[in-house]
């Protein structure tokens, strides 16, 4: 069950992020961006098994069900602060492109 | 420990660094800057040196942490071979930014994101991480993202919000890709992958999603080497940029593309079974060398066409670098449809990239210093280059000639290794694609030489004034395009050398994995 509304709401996040990214309206582009790029992140969390397996290093013995993969939260921590990163850059972009170009419409630039 | 492997990350970075702290010291942060490029230079040299020719790759254990547990940093003569074109790149194109880009300019970050690409670049070359290569590449791409808006004018923000947003676009398909290699192999470390993915049916790996992730991955790829149908962000950034950045750009951090895909689909995919899958090609590799010829021969069609007909020099150089990187993936197309002449074809392609490296950046920096002295780069307004500077004009010739590829010039080993590749593996389309390519490329280089270094001097060319340390640069390069020819056979045997490394699977799996007990 969970599988399948992560599934759904995976799908729905990069339509939306894929409609955004082909507006006219800068802005909406760099949103489009960012949800496709969270999108990704909730993804790659879904890649550690969400019902729980073997942690990668199997030296502390069992129980293991309570268990996710550390290694996807390592991996989504850096991909977020990356995402950040470049979300800053696009967004002061965006701000540079208007004051260049005193529009933000694609069509006009 | 082999610290040779981490040498040249360590200094880039330190470099990067030290040049942000002293940025008040104009004098000061040029001369740590260009040391720092020497020290780069002499790191690689030690690396290649210590790899190169005594064989086996060499490992690095971040923090001591064993493989494929801990990161690891991985140095064959494939990796050594990139690195020495950026290098050999990055060099004269540090020097020359110390007198090209505006004192301001150099003072605000000029040097830090300089340094910081080559740190991404050379990263992405050493990793043996697959998610490693992500995160090489986004500090690649975040510095260049700022060098390409580097004078943030209309024309520069434009080009740089093209660039920027493909390249989120296609950062999240990598993470994409990414996550579904961890889930379907279990393993990011590439050589553990290479092995599972070589015993799958032992590791419970299903190989058919594979082919879909690794798919994902390459249109990746394709977007960073600016081949057909991901080049339009190309002619824009290439022409925004500041010179010595478009050089570095076409002449090293497009082969990052390059390298990857030779890395990852010759070394690590290639071992998955799919024999039981009705794809074209029949393997993993087979597939993507119908890919790969695919966009080579549109890249050489539509490269060469579109540097044709244009009138700005820079954006003449950046169409004919999508053209080049045909040529390169043309090599590799033929590597991957005939597994057996594999090596003939890597080498071919690895040749081919520093020969492009060599003119391309020879060219880029040439175009700049035309900008500065004449004032214009547009082919119209230029004319009698020749009779007002022969040393500028004959680092032209070399360099176009390099393109064209007229022997001794290292330009027409390139081309004749990828011809004789093409050939070999009976693959007409490529052959027939690369000739018409060939032709086109002579069209431009004519066509750039005919109307800006011949005929009436013009009035911009009259006001002629250049820069020595520039021209020294280009100068620099342009012996080196023909002392690279002159010398070749040692280039030869390091890019076979190279090619050999990269098909050596099992060689790459042991020394990655034999300290780790990665085969439990």
């Amino acid at each position: 069950m969970t599988e399948t509304t992560l599934a759904v709401v995976l799908g729905a996040l990069f339509a939306f992020g894929t409609y955004l990214v082909l507006r006219r309206d800068v802005v909406r582009v760099v949103w489009g961006v960012t949800i496709i790029s969270q999108a990704a992140n909730a993804y790659l969390i879904t890649m550690g098994d969400i019902a729980g397996s073997v942690p990668v290093l199997s030296h502390h013995g069992p129980p293991f069900s309570g268990t996710t993969d550390p290694l996807v939260q390592a991996l989504v921590l850096t991909a977020i602060v990356i995402g950040f990163g470049t979300t800053a850059f696009a967004l002061a972009l965006t701000y540079r492109v208007y004051e260049e170009h005193g529009t933000i419409d694609l069509e006009e630039l | 420990m082999n610290q040779f492997v981490i040498a040249p990350l360590l200094v880039a970075l330190c470099t990067a660094i030290l040049t942000l702290l002293t940025r008040r010291f104009g004098r000061v942060q040029r001369a740590l800057s260009v040391l720092g490029g020497l020290g780069y230079v002499a790191a690689v040299a030690w690396l290649v040196t210590a790899v190169y020719p005594s064989g086996g790759p060499a490992v690095y254990h971040l923090g001591d942490w064993v493989a494929p547990y801990g990161i690891v940093l991985v140095a064959d003569s494939l990796s050594a071979f990139m690195l020495a074109i950026s290098a050999v790149v990055t060099l004269p194109a540090l020097v020359y930014a110390t007198r090209h880009v505006s004192a301001f300019g150099q003072k605000v970050s000029f040097h830090p994101l300089f340094h910081l690409m080559v740190v991404g670049v050379t990263g992405s070359f050493l990793t043996g991480d697959i998610f490693n290569l992500f995160v090489w590449f986004e500090v690649m791409l975040l510095s260049s993202y700022v060098l390409v808006v580097f004078y943030s004018g209309p024309e520069q923000t434009t080009a740089t919000l093209r660039y920027v947003v493909l390249n989120l676009v296609g950062s999240a398909v990598m993470l994409l890709a990414i996550g579904g290699l961890y889930a379907t192999t279990g393993t990011l470390n590439m050589a553990d992958m290479a092995h599972r993915l070589a015993n799958a049916q032992q590791y419970g790996v299903h190989v058919a999603p594979v082919l879909g992730l690794t798919a994902l991955l390459f249109a990746v790829f394709m977007v960073k080497a600016g081949a057909v149908p991901f080049h339009w962000w190309v002619p824009d950034a290439y022409a925004a940029a500041p010179a010595p950045v478009s050089a570095v750009l076409a002449g090293v951090v497009k082969k990052v593309g390059v390298y990857a895909v030779i890395r990852l689909y010759f070394t690590v995919f290639a071992a998955a079974p799919l024999t039981d899958l009705a794809v074209p090609g029949d393997t993993v590799l087979g597939f993507f060398g119908i890919v790969l010829l695919a966009s080579a021969v549109l890249s050489m069609l539509f490269g060469g066409i579109a540097a044709v007909g244009q009138h700005d020099l820079d954006r003449l150089l950046a169409y004919s670098s999508i053209g080049q990187v045909g040529f390169i993936f043309a090599a590799l197309a033929a590597a991957a449809l005939r597994p057996e002449l594999a090596a003939v074809g890597i080498a071919a392609a690895l040749v081919y990239s520093l020969t492009h490296a060599l003119a391309k950046s020879l060219l880029f920096l040439l175009s700049g210093v035309v900008e500065d002295a004449a004032g214009t780069r547009r082919l119209d307004d230029l004319g009698g280059l020749a009779r007002q500077s022969p040393v500028v004009a004959g680092a032209f010739l070399l360099g176009g000639l390099g393109l064209v590829g007229i022997p001794p010039l290292v330009g027409f080993f390139g081309k004749f290794l990828v011809f004789d590749a093409l050939a070999q593996t009976d693959v007409v389309v490529g052959l027939a694609a690369a000739l018409v390519g060939a032709i086109l490329t002579v069209a431009y280089v004519s066509n750039a030489w005919n109307r800006g270094f011949w005929g009436e001097q013009s009035a911009a060319v009259a006001g002629w004034d250049a820069d020595s340390v520039q021209v020294a640069c280009v100068v620099a390069l342009a012996l080196g395009v023909v002392a690279a020819g002159v010398g070749f056979n040692p280039i030869l045997e390091f890019a076979r050398a190279g090619a050999d490394a990269a098909l050596d699977r099992t060689a790459y799996i042991t020394s990655v994995l034999e300290q780790g007990g990665g085969h439990a």
